[in-house]
């Protein structure tokens, strides 16, 4: 647009155009038609939360059978009072979005490819590597003789989603490991 | 009702969370961008955006930066001259809601020549409606004319995490409006609202318009 136009409209006035057949209100079929696709319509409601920062913002998921429709931020949950960030915004797409991970994918050392795996076999990895290095690197004793019962080669890192509750029996089950390491970082 | 938003820049902090709730509500796929140097992305509204923040920095002549945001969007204009225009063309293209004031592109621009969907682009005052090169339809803010009909918010405004957008009767949002004006002027000497009679998308500005955007105001 340059600016003579604008001058030119501007020195008539944006009212002294007057009022045109669309103006008037004689087009409410067209104005109905419009209205009539909203896509939550008869959708159920389940609470969730966004995934991303330590304010766990609440949202709305809609889901109408069995596939979520649409989310958006929870009026009644007194953090967020119904906002949401550009990222909790944007969790729709984040569902849809074809890059993202539905399944475990496992890159054996050395290797440059990544393979699905289901989850039975990645817990139980896990599992079998948490239990080998404990057993291979676990101190029982310190120079001085003191009995200290850890494992300096296992990191815990923690998260902000978790409740008191949850940290509390994280803490536990990582303590009995034997492992002392442990962090969290706020924005996860 | 005619409705209308405030939008208090004053209070935005460019989260962007308006411009991602429009796309997300409306289905609207992402654009690939560039890095541009700036954080208004993408640079323009496109028919994947109906709404983008836009950025302006500058130095003061006292050597102080100065940050302005502006949520870009469809002012809903009391008289849209785009009606008028398309009107001339194609009937129906372009029409505005009586209940609700909302300024709305149909189905029927599709039908608009290019040259004519062109000049109804370019009559907008703000600079707002663009053309969707493949269904050939104008685009823009719709007021979220769905939710608004079945009595929600629209998305942008429920989205804020500022209280930047208030939505809801015109006499009611013009009220705020004069209450935050007063109170951003204890701040901001130079605070006004833009428009405000002409329009139902009312932004208030900490300063001349200028320092925002081109077409932050017309009057
Ligand atoms: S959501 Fe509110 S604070 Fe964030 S960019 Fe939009 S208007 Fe500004
Ligand atoms: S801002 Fe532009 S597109 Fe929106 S109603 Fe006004 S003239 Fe039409
Ligand atoms: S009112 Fe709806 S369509 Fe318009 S900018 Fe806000 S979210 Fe987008």
């Amino acid at each position: 647009m340059n600016t003579t136009r604008r001058s030119f409209l501007k020195l008539m006035g944006v009212s002294a155009v007057g009022l045109s057949l669309g103006q008037l209100g004689f087009d409410l079929a067209e104005a109905q038609a419009y209205a009539s696709k909203l896509k939550i319509e008869g959708a159920k409601e389940v609470g969730s939360v966004c995934p991303f920062c330590s304010v766990c913002c609440q949202i709305i998921a809609y889901v109408r059978n069995g596939k979520l429709v649409s989310t958006e931020g929870d009026p009644d949950f007194p953090v967020n009072e119904g906002a949401l960030c550009a990222k909790g915004a944007a969790l729709f797409s984040m569902y849809t979005n074809p890059h993202r991970l539905t399944k475990p994918l496992y890159r054996a050392p050395f290797s440059d490819k990544w393979v699905e795996k289901d989850w039975d076999w990645t817990l139980n990895q896990i599992a079998r590597r948490v239990k080998d290095t404990r057993d291979k690197d676990m101190v029982l004793k310190n120079e001085k003789g003191q009995t200290v019962n850890r494992v300096d080669t296992l990191f815990m890192m923690g998260t902000s989603h978790a409740s008191n509750e949850e940290c509390a029996v994280i803490h536990q089950a990582i303590r009995s490991l034997g492992m002392v390491q442990m962090d969290h970082q706020a924005r996860v | 009702m005619p409705k209308a938003f405030l939008v208090d820049t004053t209070r935005c902090t460019a989260c962007r969370g308006c411009q991602l709730a429009c796309k997300e509500w409306h289905d609207l796929p992402a654009n690939a961008t560039k890095q541009r140097g700036s954080h208004q992305n993408p640079p323009d509204l496109n028919p994947n955006n109906l709404k983008i923040v836009r950025f302006n920095e500058r130095m003061t002549k006292e050597g102080v930066v100065v940050w302005n945001f502006f949520p870009d969007q469809c002012r809903h204009c009391i008289t849209p001259v785009c009606v008028d225009v398309a009107d001339m063309a194609v009937p129906g293209a372009m029409i505005k809601d009586k209940k609700t004031g909302a300024v709305l592109a149909t189905e029927k621009s599709a039908k608009l020549s290019p040259a004519d969907a062109k000049a109804v682009a370019e009559a907008c005052p703000y600079n707002i409606p663009r053309i969707d090169p493949k269904t050939k339809r104008i685009t823009k803010c719709d007021m979220c004319f769905d939710r608004v009909s079945a009595g929600m918010q629209p998305i942008c405004v429920k989205t804020c995490p500022t209280g930047t957008m208030v939505f809801g009767e015109r006499e009611e949002v013009l009220a705020v409006a004069q209450k935050r004006l007063a109170f951003a002027k204890e701040r901001f000497p130079k605070a006004h609202l833009v428009d405000m009679e002409d329009v139902s998308v009312i932004y208030l500005l900490a300063e001349e318009k200028e320092h925002y955007y081109e077409y932050a105001g017309f009057m």
